[in-house]
């Protein structure tokens, strides 16, 4: 069993200027997947890093099954990481990679054997035991960490962006491997990435950070769908988020969402404040919520949005279309289908799910909508 | 008949190579040639082939001219000096390129900086310092001037090296249950063994050939290194000039069998991480 506890964690490399990772609380389940998504800088490898004992922690507890671990080394933590430069000592073939660490800790060679060809079976790397790293290819290294680590039966694994070094075609494959990897040992595990795939197709639950603290943290279509600031909506989806400016009005007895020329009647899903008449609203709209007539479920509630083509950009499988909303400088992205036929310049009605809106406040970005049970956001 | 202008390149470069050869290898050349010959035959002409080889000259170098002696000593103070530069170098080259603590640059700057005095600065302090302590004219004293001279450059070469190792190495190291020293031992010491041995070969390479320190911390006969045995020669037999190219080329030849011996792994370390 392994609950991972982060009790307002802070780390500050000097002590006048910001934290780089700032009262972050987390606990992470046994056996759980978390992945701490965000962008470069946010904080995310120096938390894995505070976890694994290789950085102090200038304030907070980190406590593992309820022991605080604050100041106990990292070879004694029962912890194995997995690099995202994959680490493996280039001096030593893949068996003395594996058993590296086991010598150290005083396995005897029978035990040891043992473990390394077990890894090496269930990783494939069996052909591979006496190749040193130089030989492996990116994948074949891949493995070899992840191996590192497997023998080690730890507690808690830790997983640095060990895909990021690999290419594409590679990273599909291997994440599968991973997942197999994970319910297969049942370990709790611990994934920095700042790729969405990755978070979303991983994780039991994500982990959003900025700026050193935690935006949300949920499961992924959760939070995908419900996201509790500007920040993770914008971050999450590929394009991420329209944000548009609105006014709340009313029309006909009925609050709408002035945007430009169209009215949009308020989400189902009461906003978690009374909004009143000539409050002002950030709307939030993902690309793939926008339809075109042909395509308009008749079971979904929307509401018709005229506006302008900019630009089009057809990716093969949908059609990104940039365009204007009559009424307002404001350009959204859509995503439609492929067969879509549109050129800058036309003009072209689209049609919102209005159960898809989210709205946000405009001078903090926090969101107004309910959340779902099981999201947490920065608050 | 044209000429290509890929032939007239070849050819030039096949010239200009030869100068420069000829301008490099020449005086070796003729040291060797003058090293089998006999003092009368080199005054008769100074450049001639070997008429007669006289390999025996070598035998009479080393045997009734004391050059037995200077060999070994100069073995034993640069074998000593280099492993102590290699093990101490390493260990300080891995200590600043590895942690963060204060003053790290600041000590760094302080041995880097030595290196820009010239050896005419400090020999006379140097001087003074191991005659108070009693190291003069001692083989100690000289090693312990070699270590302290070169290590400078020695820390400078191979934290330059270590600096690029990547930290996940030691941060694995680390978490796999090794102690710093250990860390050093296993990890640092065969993964930046390239860099290690370059700088044991150039070392090698400037101690073995080193006179400056040596003929002023050195006086007794029986402690000379090489290089003072053949200003020994220059020095008492002015007119010998053939028993001093045989004296030269003994000291040259194991320094050639080094570096061709090594000179590959010496571009290795050189260039190693030059190229991701």
């Amino acid at each position: 069993m392994a609950v991972v506890k982060l009790d307002r964690i802070t780390k500050r490399y000097d002590a006048d200027g910001p934290p780089a990772v700032d009262s972050v609380s987390l606990t992470i389940a046994d056996g759980e997947f978390m992945v701490l998504l965000g962008p470069s800088g946010c904080g995310k490898s120096t938390t894995l890093r505070m976890i694994a004992g290789l950085e102090t922690i200038t304030d907070g507890e980190l406590a593992i099954d309820d022991t605080v671990i604050n100041n106990v080394p990292a070879k004694d933590r029962d912890i194995a990481m997995v690099f995202q430069s994959y680490a493996l000592y280039p001096h030593m073939n893949v068996r003395n990679n594996l058993a590296f660490g086991l010598r150290r800790r005083g396995f005897d060679r029978h035990e040891i054997q043992r473990r390394v060809e077990d890894a090496a079976r269930i990783l494939e790397l069996t052909d591979y035991l006496d190749r040193k790293p130089f030989a492996l290819s990116g994948g074949q290294r891949q493995r070899v960490a992840l191996g590192r680590a497997i023998v080690r039966d730890p507690k808690v694994f830790l997983l640095d962006e060990p895909l990021s070094n690999l290419d594409a075609a590679l990273r599909v494959s291997t994440r599968g491997e991973l997942i197999k990897q994970h319910r297969r040992l049942g370990t709790t595990m611990i994934y920095v990435t700042h790729d969405q795939v990755e978070a979303m197709t991983m994780g039991s639950r994500i982990c959003i950070m900025n700026g050193g603290r935690i935006a949300q943290v949920g499961r992924p279509m959760d939070v995908y769908s419900y996201p509790a600031d500007t920040f993770v909506a914008r971050f999450l989806g590929s394009p991420g988020m329209n944000l548009i400016s609105a006014t709340v009005a009313s029309a006909d007895g009925v609050q709408v969402l002035k945007l430009g020329e169209a009215n949009l009647l308020l989400p189902t899903e009461a906003p978690s404040q009374a909004l009143g008449d000539g409050a002002a609203v950030l709307v939030g709209i993902r690309p793939e919520d926008f339809y075109d007539t042909r395509n308009l479920r008749p079971t979904t509630r929307s509401c018709p949005l005229k506006s302008k083509v900019s630009a089009v950009e057809p990716l093969g499988a949908d059609t990104l279309v940039l365009v204007q909303i009559a009424g307002t400088d404001n350009e959204v992205m859509a995503r439609l289908g492929r067969d879509v036929e549109v050129a800058a310049g036309d003009i072209l009605e689209l049609h919102v799910d209005l159960d898809a809106v989210r709205l946000f406040e405009p001078d903090t970005g926090r969101a107004l909508m309910a959340k779902p049970n099981g999201t947490t956001g920065a608050d | 008949m044209t000429i290509s202008r890929n032939t007239i390149s070849h050819a030039l470069l096949l010239i200009a190579l030869s100068l420069y050869t000829a301008y490099a290898a020449g005086p070796f050349a003729w040291t060797a040639m003058m090293s089998v010959r006999t003092t009368p035959e080199i005054s008769d002409n100074p450049y001639a082939w070997p008429t007669v080889w006289h390999w025996s000259k070598y035998a009479d170098a080393w045997l009734s001219s004391n050059y037995a002696t200077y060999f070994w000593n100069s073995a034993v103070v640069v074998s000593v000096s280099v492993v102590l530069l290699s093990v101490i170098g390493a260990m300080a080259a891995h200590c600043l390129a590895r942690y963060r603590f204060p003053g790290n640059r600041i000590v760094y700057f302080i041995i880097f900086s030595t290196i820009i005095f010239p050896p005419q600065i400090t020999i006379i302090a140097l001087f003074q310092v191991l005659v108070d302590y009693g190291l003069f004219n001692s083989h100690i004293g000289l090693i312990l001037v070699y270590v302290s001279v070169q290590l400078p450059l020695t820390v400078f070469l191979l934290e330059g090296f270590f600096a690029r190792l990547p930290q996940d190495l030691f941060d694995a190291a680390r978490m796999d249950g090794y102690s710093d020293f250990e860390i050093f031992w296993r990890i640092t010491v065969p993964v930046g063994f390239p860099a290690i041995l370059t700088t044991v070969i150039l070392n090698t390479i400037h101690l073995w050939n080193e006179f400056l320190y040596a003929v002023v911390l050195i006086t007794d006969d029986e402690k000379r290194t090489l290089p003072l045995g053949i200003q020994k020669f220059l020095g008492d037999r002015l007119e010998d000039i053939g028993m001093i190219a045989t004296g030269m080329m003994i000291a040259i030849i194991p320094i050639i069998v080094i570096y061709t011996l090594f000179s590959e792994k010496l571009i290795q370390g050189m260039t190693a991480g030059a190229v991701k």
